[in-house]
Parts: C-alpha cells; sequence; structure tokens
C-alpha cells in the first residue's frame, strides 16, 4: 500500500512537471483526499461536503474530492496524520479550524503538525455571534457592562475554539463567568435557552438557524461579531451579520478610541484565524505554485456561481470564499504571532485558566 | 398534523424510498451484529450512498440503519456472549448465561420484542416530540442531568455482586478508566502520559469490547476444535413472548428510560441500558438468577437501548443538539440535504418529521420481524467450532476498535484491555460495575462541576431534582422501614445480590490482578497531586476507596495463594498470542501478521483440514481487508517495515 503510494507520488509530481500541458486539466482523473480532523456529524465536516461538489466541479480536470474523518485528540491526531501523510501535489488537504491552529500557536504537548509551514489553498469564513439572555436587562452591544446579573459564559475549553470568545471579552474589559466543560457549543446553547448561561457565541451558521428565530420572539440580544479583516486590522463588519459591530467597533464606543495593545494583537491574531479564515484548507508546504493558483481560480469560478451563491444565501448569509497570495499571507501571520502575544496568551491561559503546556 | 402524518407515510410507501429504507436495515443488522460496530459504523459506510438519493429516501435509509442495531446485536450477544454493541452488555451477562442452559430461543425472543417496544416508543416520543418531548428536554438543566447521573449510580450499586470488595474495587476501576483524557473542570488531561491517543480518553466501544468481548473469544479459541457448551437450539419461540408478557411493564419502564436517556445529549445508549438493568435487579423479588441468566435482564436492556438511539433524535431535531454519536452524524446528513433542524423544523417540515417516525417505527417492527426469521439458521453456527468462529471475531473487533481513531492506539489499547477483562473474569471480579463506572464518571464529573459552576448548591432545591432524587430517596426509606420490622421479628433471609461468575475464580490470577490494580491506583494518587484541584474530585471518588480495596484484595489474595495458574494456562497463551499478533501489525502492518494470526487459529487452534483452512482463511483475509476499505480506514502500516 504504501509503495503503491511512494511510486504514486513520484509518478504525479514528475507527471505534474512535465505533462502539465498535455494533460485536459490538472487534477483529471484524480482524487483529492479531503482530511476533516474531526467526527461526521460536526460542522467541520459538514461544511467540507458543502463544498465538495462546487471544487469537483471547478477545479481543473473535475477531480473526485474524498471527504474522510480522522477525528482524535480535539483534532491534534488527525492533523499529526496529514503531517506524515500529506502528498505534495494537492492531492491531500487538510480541512480544519482553529481547533487545530490555537495548539499550533500556543505549542501545545503532541502537536507535530507545522501548520505555519503549509501552503493554504482556500479558506471560508466561519464568523460568531455573541448574544445575550434579554434577562440581562443589557439591549446593545454598548450595554454590555451594565448587566443587571452575573453575566456567565459556557464554553468546551480555554485553549480551543473557545480563545477567541474568551480573549474578546478581556479586550472589551467585561465582567463574565466562563464555566468551561460542555460537550459541544450545541449543549451550551440548549443550556442558554434553559436560562443556565446568559452570555454565547455562536457560529454564524448556527447562529442563522437556530439563534435567530429566538432573537425575534425575544429571547436573545445579539451583541457583535468577530468582525471581518479590513486593510489588515479586524475592524471591518461582517458581511455575515452587517447589522452587528465589530469588536473593534464596540470597544471604540466603549472606550472613544480605537483598540491597541498586547490583549487586542492577541484577539486580533487568534480571532482571525477563528472567524476571518475559520475553515482553512491547508496542503503540504512543498506544493507547487501551479496547484494554488489552480484552487484560486476555482475559488474565484466558485464565487461567481450562481448556484453557490444561492446556496451559501441559505446557510452563511452569502459568506464568499478566500484563496491567493493576500489570503495565504494573513494566515500565515497570524499562525505565527510575536513572543509577546504568545507570552500574553500562555500567560492568562494559564493562569486565568489553569492551561498547563 | 394526522394529515401530515398520512402524506408522510404515503410518500413513504414510494418503491425507491423502501428500498432505500430496508437496505439500510439490513446494513444495520449486520453491523449491529458484528461486536464493536454498531449505528455510527453502519451510518457512516452509507452516508456516501445517501447523496445518490433523494433527500428523503437517503434519510429514511441512514434511519433505517439507527432503528435495529440494538435489535441484531442481541443475537450476537446471546449466542457468542461478546456484546454486539456496548450498549449489550447486559443481555451478553444475561443472554449468554441463558443460551448455555439451552435458552438460547427464551433470551432471543424476550430481546427481540423487547427492541421493537423499545423502537416504538422512541417512535411514539418523536411523534409528540413539540408539545410533550421538547419542554421536557428544556426541562432536563444540568442539575437535573446530574441527579440521573446520580441514579445511575444507585441502580449500579446492585450489580456489584456477592464479594462486596471485589464489586466495589470493579466499579472504581472503571471509574479511574473514565477519568482518563481531559477533566471537564479544569484544563488537565489526567493519566495520559504523553500519548496524544490518550487525549480524548478511552472509546466506550474499545473498553466493551475490551472488558467482555476479547475475555469470550480467547474462552472460545482455548476451548479449540469442540463445541464448549450444549447445542444452541433455536425452535419454539412461545416461551419466550410468554416471557415477554409476563415482563411487559418492565419493557415499557425500560423504554422510557432508555427515552429520558435519549434526551440527554450526547450520552449514548449505553448508560441508560445500564440504568434500566439496573432497574431490573431492583425491581424483582428474586434476584438470584441474575448474572446466570434472568429473562427480566434482558427484557429490561433491550427496551431501553432501542428506545435511546430513536429518542437521541428529539433533541436532534428540537434543536440541533445531537443526543449520540449516529445522530450526529445523522444531523450532518440533515444539513447536507438542506435541513436545518431547530425550533421551526416541524412547522417548516412537517412531513420530513413525520417520515422520520414512520421510518423508524416501521424498521423497529419489520426489524425485529426479519431477526426472528434469520436467527434459526444462525443459531446453527453454533454448532460450527468454536475457534472457526472466533477467528473472523478476533478480527472484527479489531475493525471496530479501529473506527474509533484509525491508530495502532486503538490496536493496543483493545488487547490491553482484553486482558484486563480476562483476568478481572478468572480472578472472579465482576465486569458490569467496571463498565458502569466507566460510562457513568464522565457525565457525573461533568454536570457536577457545571452544576456547581452556575448553581453554587441552590441547585439542590430545584423541583425537578427533588423529584429524581425521590427515585433514590424512597425505595431507600422503604427498604429502611422494612429491614426495621423485619429487626422486629425473626429476620428472613437477605435478599442474594450476587452476581457470581459462572466457574470458581482462579486464586493464582485473582492475586495478580490485585497487585497491578493496586499499582494503578498508587500511580494515579501519585498523579493526581499534579492536577488543579478542581479535576482531582473525580479522580478521588475513585482512588480513595479504590487503593484500600486493592490492597486488601492483594492481603487477602495473597493469604489464600494457590497456585493455579496452570488451569487457565491454555488461554493464557491465546492472549500472549493476541499481544504477540498487535506488536507485528505494529511492526510489519496488517497483512501479515493477520495472514498468520489465521492460520495459527485455524490450523492449531481449531485443527482444520488445511485446504478447508486455506479456503475458509482466505475468505475470513478478504473480508477483513474490504471492511478495512469501505470503512474507509488504511489498514495500519508498518513502523518498522512500512507494509500495510
Amino acid at each position: 500500500m504504501h509503495y503503491r503510494r511512494l511510486t504514486a507520488v513520484a509518478a504525479l509530481v514528475l507527471g505534474s512537471t512535465l505533462a502539465a500541458g498535455a494533460q485536459e486539466g490538472l487534477f483529471a482523473g484524480k482524487t483529492i483526499e479531503v482530511v476533516v480532523p474531526f467526527g461526521e456529524g460536526g460542522a467541520t465536516f459538514v461544511s467540507a461536503k458543502f463544498l465538495e461538489p462546487y471544487l469537483e466541479k471547478h477545479l481543473p480536470g473535475n477531480p473526485d474530492l474524498d471527504v474522510v474523518s480522522r477525528p482524535g485528540g480535539g483534532s491534534i491526531l488527525g492533523a499529526n496524520w496529514f503531517e506524515q501523510n500529506a502528498k505534495a501535489d494537492g492531492t491531500t488537504i487538510l480541512f480544519t479550524t482553529s481547533s487545530t491552529a490555537n495548539p499550533f500557536v500556543l505549542g501545545q504537548k503532541g502537536v507535530e503538525y507545522k501548520l505555519a509551514d503549509y501552503r493554504v489553498a482556500y479558506s471560508h469564513p466561519f464568523s460568531a455571534v455573541a448574544y445575550v439572555s434579554p434577562d440581562t436587562g443589557v439591549t446593545s452591544a454598548a450595554g454590555i457592562r451594565d448587566s443587571s446579573k452575573p453575566l456567565i459564559y459556557g464554553g468546551i475549553a480555554a485553549a480551543a475554539s473557545d480563545l477567541p470568545g474568551l480573549l474578546s471579552f478581556e479586550v472589551l474589559d467585561v465582567d463574565v463567568k466562563s464555566v468551561l466543560g460542555f460537550n459541544g457549543r450545541g449543549p451550551v446553547r440548549l443550556a442558554f435557552e434553559q436560562g443556565e448561561l446568559n452570555i454565547d457565541y455562536q457560529f454564524t451558521p448556527v447562529y442563522l438557524t437556530q439563534v435567530v428565530p429566538s432573537v425575534a420572539e425575544g429571547h436573545a440580544v445579539p451583541l457583535w461579531t468577530g468582525g471581518a479583516m479590513k486593510d489588515g486590522v479586524l475592524k471591518g463588519r461582517d458581511p455575515i451579520a452587517p447589522e452587528l459591530p465589530s469588536v473593534y467597533e464596540v470597544y471604540e464606543q466603549l472606550n472613544g478610541k480605537p483598540p491597541s495593545g498586547i490583549e487586542w494583537d492577541a484577539f486580533q491574531g487568534i480571532a482571525s484565524v477563528t472567524y476571518a479564515y475559520g475553515l482553512t484548507g491547508y496542503m503540504h508546504p512543498d506544493t507547487p505554485q501551479e496547484v494554488l493558483d489552480a484552487f484560486a481560480e476555482a475559488v474565484a469560478a466558485i464565487n461567481a456561481d450562481p448556484e453557490f451563491q444561492a446556496e451559501s444565501q441559505k446557510v452563511t448569509n452569502g459568506a464568499r470564499l478566500n484563496a491567493g497570495p493576500d489570503t495565504e499571507t494573513a494566515v500565515k501571520a497570524a499562525l505565527s504571532p510575536s513572543a509577546e502575544v504568545k507570552d500574553y496568551l500562555r500567560n492568562l491561559l494559564s493562569s486565568k485558566f489553569g492551561v498547563t503546556f | 398534523m394526522i394529515e401530515n402524518a398520512l402524506t408522510a407515510l404515503e410518500a413513504l410507501f414510494d418503491p425507491v424510498r423502501l428500498a432505500a429504507l430496508f437496505t439500510g436495515m439490513i446494513v444495520g443488522m449486520v453491523f449491529g451484529m458484528l461486536p464493536g460496530l454498531g449505528g455510527v459504523a453502519a451510518v457512516s459506510i452509507l452516508l456516501p450512498f445517501i447523496y445518490y438519493l433523494d433527500p428523503y429516501s437517503g434519510l429514511a435509509m441512514l434511519l433505517g440503519a439507527v432503528s435495529v442495531v440494538y435489535t441484531s446485536d442481541t443475537i450476537t450477544s446471546v449466542l457468542l456472549g461478546a456484546p454486539g454493541s456496548p450498549a449489550s452488555a447486559p443481555t451478553a451477562i444475561e443472554g449468554h448465561a441463558l443460551a448455555k442452559q439451552g435458552q438460547a430461543s427464551r433470551a432471543l425472543g424476550v430481546g427481540f420484542l423487547a427492541s421493537m417496544v423499545g423502537g416504538l416508543t422512541g417512535a411514539a416520543i418523536l411523534f409528540v416530540a413539540i408539545p410533550v418531548a421538547g419542554p421536557i428536554v428544556l426541562m432536563l438543566s444540568t442539575p437535573e442531568l446530574l441527579m440521573f447521573a446520580l441514579v445511575g449510580l444507585y441502580y449500579a450499586a446492585s450489580m456489584i455482586g456477592k464479594d462486596l470488595a471485589k464489586g466495589l474495587a470493579a466499579a472504581c476501576l472503571g471509574v479511574l478508566l473514565g477519568v482518563v483524557g481531559p477533566a471537564q473542570a479544569a484544563a488537565d488531561f489526567r493519566y495520559t502520559f504523553g500519548q496524544v491517543y490518550l487525549l480524548d480518553g478511552f472509546s466506550l466501544t474499545i473498553v466493551a469490547l475490551g472488558l467482555f468481548g476479547v475475555a469470550e473469544v480467547i474462552s472460545m479459541l482455548a476451548a479449540g476444535g469442540g463445541i464448549s457448551h450444549e447445542r444452541v437450539k433455536v425452535d419454539h419461540w412461545g416461551e419466550g413472548f410468554r416471557d415477554f408478557w409476563k415482563a411487559k411493564w418492565l419493557v415499557l419502564r425500560a423504554a422510557i428510560i432508555g427515552v429520558f436517556g435519549g434526551f440527554v445529549p450526547a450520552v449514548g445508549a449505553s448508560a441508560s441500558t445500564w440504568v434500566a438493568y439496573g432497574h431490573a435487579i431492583h425491581s424483582t423479588k428474586d434476584k438470584s438468577r441474575f448474572g446466570k441468566g434472568e429473562i427480566r435482564g434482558i427484557a429490561a436492556s433491550e427496551g431501553a437501548n432501542n428506545a435511546t438511539v430513536i429518542s437521541d433524535l428529539v433533541p436532534t431535531l428540537l434543536f440541533s443538539v445531537p443526543g449520540g454519536p449516529a445522530a450526529a452524524i445523522f444531523l450532518g446528513a440533515l444539513f447536507s440535504f438542506g435541513y436545518y433542524p431547530g425550533p421551526r423544523m416541524i412547522t417548516q417540515h412537517p412531513d420530513l418529521m413525520f417520515l422520520i417516525v414512520w421510518s423508524v417505527a416501521l424498521t423497529s417492527v419489520v426489524g425485529a420481524g426479519l431477526c426472528f426469521a434469520i436467527t434459526p439458521a444462525l443459531a446453527r453456527l453454533t454448532r460450527i467450532p468454536f475457534a472457526i468462529i472466533a477467528a473472523p471475531l478476533v478480527l472484527i473487533m479489531v475493525i471496530g476498535a479501529y473506527q474509533s481513531t484509525s491508530t495502532m492506539g486503538d490496536i493496543f489499547m483493545l488487547f490491553l484491555l482484553g486482558g484486563l477483562g480476562w483476568l478481572m473474569k478468572h480472578g472472579g471480579w465482576p465486569r458490569a460495575p467496571a463498565l458502569v463506572g466507566f460510562v457513568l464518571s464522565g457525565p457525573m464529573e461533568q454536570y457536577f462541576w457545571l452544576t456547581n459552576q452556575i448553581y453554587g448548591w441552590s441547585w439542590l432545591t430545584r423541583p425537578g431534582v427533588l423529584v429524581i432524587g425521590s427515585v433514590i430517596v424512597i425505595p431507600m426509606l422503604i427498604s429502611c422501614v422494612r429491614w426495621l420490622k423485619a429487626r422486629g421479628r425473626k429476620a428472613g433471609p437477605a435478599p442474594a445480590h450476587d452476581l457470581p461468575t459462572l466457574n470458581a475464580p482462579s486464586h493464582g490470577i485473582a492475586l495478580v490482578l490485585a497487585a497491578i490494580v493496586a499499582v494503578m491506583f498508587a500511580y494515579a494518587l501519585w498523579e493526581t497531586f499534579s492536577f488543579n484541584p478542581a479535576s482531582r474530585l473525580m479522580p478521588a471518588l475513585a482512588i480513595l476507596p479504590g487503593l484500600p480495596l486493592a490492597l486488601y484484595l492483594l492481603v487477602r489474595g495473597a493469604r489464600d495463594f494457590r497456585n493455579d495458574f496452570s488451569r487457565d494456562a491454555n488461554e493464557l497463551w491465546v492472549l500472549a498470542a493476541l499481544f504477540v499478533y498487535a506488536m507485528a501489525v505494529w511492526a510489519i502492518g496488517l497483512s501479515i501478521p493477520t495472514v498468520v494470526l489465521i492460520a495459527w487459529m485455524l490450523l492449531v487452534k481449531a485443527r482444520m483440514r488445511i485446504w478447508t483452512s486455506l479456503i475458509y482463511g482466505v475468505a475470513v483475509f478478504a473480508v477483513i481487508r474490504l471492511l478495512f476499505d469501505l470503512l474507509r480506514g488504511d489498514a495500519p502500516v508498518g513502523a518498522l517495515i512500512p507494509f500495510s
């Protein structure tokens, strides 16, 4: 099996350099394996399946995509598998979220994958919306510090996908009690509906289908979004929920000046990997530029595909894919924060949340 | 509403959809019978195919698979004694004991009928999801869930058995296994020994297979070419029907327990099955037959596990929060078809909702019928020498275990825990409390921690908590009163709570096991000091009673020691061979060790003739490789020789 793979890789590498022009398309007759390091029912897996037909349609040569789930170790096992087994011709993709990126950035034990060395093929924003219970008396983002009740936030683990949410509370200097140890964001939302928790973050697709109905019924008050990248700063409004301010704007409103300092740098770094480039398809470090260009072109074609636009309107309020050099630069920058930011994060996590490194 | 229900029924009776439903059902039945492979594997194998179908057919196919897994797993559990799925471990205990007494058809009949009732109860609950089930799910906040876990623990106490020290030590050991991995309360990873593999803790499938399945297979292999017990005859179902009718209220109560288990997100069928089994022990006057083949134990656990998988769909459909692992995949499929379950699901897509209800109801009935039909043929398989069946069984368990993370760790862990289960079986430690401790320790810790964080201690006065708490307190008070009354008169014979293993325990193995467990607890205690205080509670709950108990058993074992290892030497060799197999797979990949293992099992253990074993062995190997490919796991590649 392994021998077969090695020869296949050799053939592909040779083939792609020698005979690129002769083929019908770069990926003609090939299968691209999309590795999702989470379980089969999870949001990442579903998103990978959602994108599958469009990539098949628009990549040159119409390859077959095979979405494979490799859960375990909070996504570390699947990413480690990718580190050891990925092919360098673009036919193995690691499709994952900040749950894989954060342990890498923080330098946690057991991480073997070198995420910052990987090439970035494409990325899908996966923004999150913060909302509170009306019982708190809070009616908008500006009133968040005047809650009539202590704010209780529910999460899974500080060092995983909860990190940007927790950091946003630090940036905005909101006093929130964080109860960590839930099984997933679904049970957290259920606890919010039951009145156990009164402030929550949900990723956009869930927000649109599950929380918006509660907002309409008056059971939830939306506050802000993580924001979108604008001129290299996470200050823009999120196109997915343009009526809500970004964390950046909320800070300005509360303090009368733009945010700065280590808290903001840490939030921006972690939040951009989590939200702006929430779901990212990574490739082997030695993948040829030609393959990445092909993906960038396919992404442009997908964004222009009316069928994709109609479907994404339903699920993500019309979010578009990102690809190309700018995206790659931004993702890599976010994955390699300054030593200062790293120290701040590690200190915060170990002093406030008892994380050991 | 009725109108929608009829439209949905009509929609389901489209030939393509019915075909899809029954295809799913057959896949589900096969996977239910294969130990270690269950709903999750069945649904993931079907997942790629559903996208070629229309949404209704695709979803019907998945539902067909989900709803029968816990019906057909009864067959394996009863006939072979290896649980077809983790949630049928109680059935394996009671049903296999009955099968050995020549009463397999009784056990199977009750099992199938109870499964059917469980499935139909689940379907009825889905039918009234909006008015009834939805509000109940919302009422079950963390404190109530904590109380459920405590009720489970209370019932589990009835499984301790006659040897109190061994039973309690086994339960503590189970809790200790359950706390491996991420702590709920603080960011500690407990007892992971720096292994990424252990970061998620042990998989339930592997623990259940290891503790129950592997030990059973070892006995089968050691029995060699002979048939170790009298022929299993499955012919007349009459007695089973009568037994079922006698236990009908118990089945219904168990199904309701199962339904509640389904309402709780991410608590699978295992927990509710054990609770229902505990309830059966509690509500049965003559407890002496539990562990030796008590039909009521089967009735309760089969009623519960099927109800759970189906009511898992209630939180899935109403709140988009999967109730269990198979429901999570189903949720993913719903998303892919453009359905977004949530409070609006029922008003937006009433037909889909009823289609789901009809699908699970129909498969529950047809599935049970089909199980009745195929069992006589399957029972004939048990006339084949056990070692011949054991050969593919070992490898299927390896595949089942390998589904958790598709790394070598799964295979090592299967055989390590298999070794532990084997020691427990022969050392006279009951394995049921260990599995219950394992299943409940996660939810108990999680809900205790969340409850305490959110409510402090005020949760104790919540009405729901009081109602659920009364399930524990009232029977306790009643038995207290009875005990006081009985003390006045001449005391009658005390109710016998014994769950003995059938063979007398080996003294040597009991001593070895006590020593191993004592070392484990001692090490665990030492490592506990490095945790955040909040992460220490649950390990302490296991270690503080566990360590003294293990030491006591060690002393007692040393006192009673007799060198009787030779009695089980035969099985010990098989265990050693399996360890060697795991090491060899790690070193040189799957194929070569598997071929050697098959050859060894068939030629040496089963003493088959060369030619027949060659044909059979090739067939087994081909099926195993095919299953690896179908389940989309790459077969393990050797670390020393990169060959798979």
